[in-house]
């Protein structure tokens, strides 16, 4: 042990650097090798399961995509508020400071993980464990794009709730184990308002269950194909309305953000957490913000479906069929672009030298290369498009919850759960019954 | 309570303490001393104490109550000051004159034009000078300008405890530009020092005058543009109405002063009631609103900063020529005697009561601050409220701790 030690102290740095990817490349090379070597079996097993194994890649999937997507939302927070604001924002780490979330996140990962004397350990630990995998298990359901979604249910909507409402037991769980009076309030409070705006919320759907007649989440984006004008929001207004009044509250934002409110109770549930504890409730909250917006856009703006059907393109050009032309064009074009792109800056500023040109005709080609290589992504995969469409429209909504945190002030709790029991739970009843009953009359005056 | 793990932390207090562990009461370790004391720190069913401060996002300062709740309600509230004490009235028995000036500059630091003005008028009396008349104008122009930046700040706040981010920046816009202008003017943007017996320390200048000029041709639009995010909204108005009523009667008997006595009707003003330097030539009104709630307060304020703006402008139309400072020796020795004088700051009736023996020191400097006498009254105005609600009520009061704290 002592000589490997040895001889890894007396290494310099790229040839530690050098040694360690060594390694690495072995250890890949080795398992490629076992992978062929043993491929057959493997392969004849995964497909047996296909289930099971879809399952378990959109979970890692789901789960690997919650954090960029909470940091996305983060740092859209940070900058839209500043500006809101009047003020510059995070512009220190990365371009325009679009990385400080990512130092945020090692930050927390690195701060002390401290649980308070008197705390109840274990339940202290598992609180924010169940608030983080309840909202990324209600990503399972969500249909990003056109066969990209984790499990299509045909009960994926009450799925969708009865996993949303579990959320509500972490945090609980964390103001009741803190120890702290504080806490207590925090979890109490998000416990009475999550629980009353859940019926609002639910009962706000009904409606458009009644006319689109399935709970499957996919099924719903598919009946609202066509002209944005199919949407349910033309059908549902009201039942947007209450669905987005209540799931702000559920998602604990501004104006409702009751439970965290840091001018009247410090951090509610949050208050004794620390480190990457508490980063789980900070993720998610952002990643219900992300959901929350997903879903309002699945329900009732046609999720990934365009707002008017595009005109087909279909592409003479198939790149397949170019054979060894195609090796030459890759070797070729970049060199070529690059010098096109850099020609106009060296020939028209004469004190620019050549190898700044140079270095802005290869930005300039990377920019067109992407552009173009998305844009054949977006005309000939249908999936590509309707990833797009449906992030274009979640991150609106995310931009309103963003410019909600920062134009309004918090409500109290007797508004609050006045506002859900005496307005929010009568006007979707009404919803209800109006639907039924325009749903039974327009079936009576059909048949 | 007994949680045992493996691995002693140096956090844990029973490595240190050798008192029983539990939860941190704020009951006080002596016994009750009044009875009121004895009343409040006695828990009924279903009653629990928690405490708000001294370190707690929204107590401005270093403010801590005791809240006896009953769920989310308050059942008694108890405020505990002390934890920004200076000693600056027994510092002040111990400089000479001038230099209590900088001494009681950071007692209300929203608004140390007014800290000084109340001890130089009460120190002008003892030696009986006659300020120079332009020092006067100099001394209200700069003293209004001050006023309507704490108003302003004031108005951030206010949203900042009702959860608002927004409105609070807003109005540093207004606050900052302000202060930079008296920057300008005193050579320092928030404890001026700038004040003197006898006159003020500096003439207006290019840089103070060029900047007033532009502020003076867009504030009152641009104040109510900011104010437009608040004054209209839903949620703040609702939460504000009603909150923490008081009646002129209760609102006299407590001692309040300022825009809080206004709010409730009473058109009571230092600068009416008992003129002091040149209001007496200005011509502007008294706003008064007859709720005595908190929106109420909160929009005395706002028609406050419009009528200061009128005293801006004909302080500046009518400012006259001459010398800033009265001839006066270097070294001051009043004659023996006491003097009070009185200025209407921000948040009410400031005063200043000085005893001179004779000698270049002042023998006692009593100063009397408003946000003091404002705070004593929160415990009633929050009884039955929520916890937000508190922090509402401590709010709309504006107490400044540097100088309930002294």
């Amino acid at each position: 042990m002592t000589f490997v030690a040895r001889t890894w102290n007396r290494l310099t740095i790229p040839g530690r650097v050098l040694l360690g990817l060594f390694l690495l490349g072995g250890l890949l090379t080795g398992a490629l090798i076992a992978l062929i070597i043993f491929s057959e079996p493997i392969l004849e097993l995964l497909g047996a399961n296909l289930p099971l194994v879809r399952f378990v890649g959109a979970a890692t999937v789901v789960l690997l995509m919650t954090i960029p997507t909470a940091f996305l939302i983060i740092y859209m927070e940070m900058k839209i508020i500043a500006l809101m604001n009047l003020r510059l924002g995070p512009d220190r780490v990365g371009p325009f400071g679009s990385l400080l979330s990512v130092v945020h996140g090692l930050k927390v990962l690195m701060k002390e993980d401290f649980t308070p004397t008197g705390a109840d350990a274990p339940v202290f630990t598992l609180a924010p464990v169940v608030t983080y995998l309840a909202s990324v298990m209600t990503l399972l359901v969500i249909p990003f794009a056109p066969g990209l979604f984790g499990q299509d249910m045909n009960i994926a909507l009450l799925y969708f709730f009865a996993i949303s409402g579990l959320g509500v037991v972490g945090l609980l769980m964390g103001g009741w184990s803190s120890f702290n009076k504080y806490s207590l309030l925090g979890g109490l409070r998000s416990a009475a308002q999550v629980i009353s705006y859940e019926v609002p919320l639910v009962l706000s759907v009904v409606g458009l269950l009644i006319l689109a007649g399935t709970m499957s989440l996919n099924q719903l984006v598919l009946n609202q194909a066509g002209w944005f004008t199919d949407w349910y929001i033309w059908q549902q207004p009201l039942g947007f309305l209450i669905f987005f009044i209540a799931a702000t509250a559920e998602a604990n934002r501004t104006p409702f953000d009751l439970t965290e409110a840091d001018s009247e109770i410090v951090a509610g549930f949050a208050t004794e957490y620390s480190g990457m504890r508490f980063g789980f409730f900070f993720f998610a909250e952002y990643v219900n913000v992300f959901i929350v917006s997903a879903l309002t856009v699945t329900l009732f703006f046609g999720g990934w479906n365009a707002p008017f059907p595009f005109p087909e393109i279909a592409l003479a050009f198939d790149p397949g069929s170019l054979g060894i032309a195609l090796l030459i064009l890759v070797a070729v074009v970049p060199v070529v672009g690059t010098l096109i792109l850099a020609m106009p800056f060296y020939l028209l500023r004469s004190s620019m030298p050549f190898w700044q040109a140079l270095v802005i005709g290869f930005v300039l080609f990377n920019i067109v290369a992407v552009a173009a290589v998305l844009g054949w992504a977006f005309v000939s995969l249908e999936w590509v498009a309707g990833l797009l469409w449906f992030m274009l429209k979640t991150y609106t909504f995310v931009f309103i919850f963003v410019w909600m945190r920062g134009t309004l002030p918090r409500v109290r709790i007797d508004q609050l759960m006045g506002f859900a029991w005496k307005w929010l739970l009568p006007a979707s009843l009404l919803n209800l019954f109006v639907t039924a009953g325009a749903v039974v009359l327009v079936r009576e005056l059909g048949a | 309570m007994t949680a045992t793990s493996s691995r002693p932390s140096a956090d844990d207090p029973r490595i240190t303490l050798d008192q029983e562990l539990g939860i941190f009461e704020p009951v006080p370790p002596y016994p009750p001393r009044t009875e009121r004391e004895a009343e409040f720190y006695t828990l009924g069913d279903g009653q629990m104490f928690i405490n708000m401060g001294p370190q707690h996002p929204s107590t401005h300062g270093v403010l801590r109550l005791v809240l006896k709740l009953e769920g989310e309600q308050v059942v008694d509230l108890d405020p505990v000051v002390g934890y920004l004490h200076r000693g600056v009235e027994k510092l002040c028995e111990n400089a000479d004159y001038h230099h209590t000036i900088s001494q009681v500059d950071p007692l209300e630091y929203i608004s140390a034009l007014f800290n000084e003005w109340a001890p130089v008028m009460a120190y002008e009396k003892l030696l009986d000078v006659e300020v120079p008349r332009r020092a006067e104008y100099i001394r209200v122009l700069s003293a209004e300008l001050n006023r309507i930046a704490s108003h302003a700040l004031f108005m951030g706040w206010m949203a900042l405890d009702l959860g608002g981010l927004t409105p609070i920046l807003w109005s540093f816009i207004e606050r900052d530009e302000i202060v930079e202008m008296l920057g300008a003017l005193t050579g320092q943007r928030m404890l001026f020092n700038y004040f003197r017996i006898g006159g003020v320390n500096g003439d207006l200048n290019h840089d103070f005058m060029s900047r007033l000029g532009d502020w003076m041709t867009r504030a009152t639009d641009q104040i109510e543009a900011n104010l437009t995010l608040l004054n209209t909204n839903e949620i703040f108005v609702r939460r504000m109405r009603g909150l923490g009523t008081i009646d002129g009667q209760t609102a006299l008997q407590m001692c309040w002063t300022g825009p809080n006595l206004r709010a409730t009707g009473l058109p009571f003003d230092i600068r009416r009631a008992h003129p002091f330097s040149v209001y007496q030539e200005l011509d502007f009104d008294i706003p008064t609103r007859i709720e005595g709630d908190c929106l109420a307060r909160y929009l005395l304020r706002l028609d406050e900063i419009k009528q200061s703006l009128r005293i801006i402008d004909q302080c500046l139309h009518r400012m006259p020529d001459g010398p800033i400072m009265a001839k006066l020796p270097r070294l001051i020795r009043p004659r023996p005697g006491r003097a009070y004088a009185a200025v209407e700051s921000p948040r009410g009736q400031y005063a200043a009561y000085a005893i001179s023996d004779g000698t270049d020191q002042p023998f006692r400097l009593r100063i009397h601050d408003p946000s003091f006498i404002h705070l004593q009254s929160v415990g009633q105005l929050v009884q039955g409220q929520l916890i937000a609600d508190t922090m509402a009520v401590m709010a709309s009061l504006d107490p400044v701790m540097g100088g309930v704290d002294k």
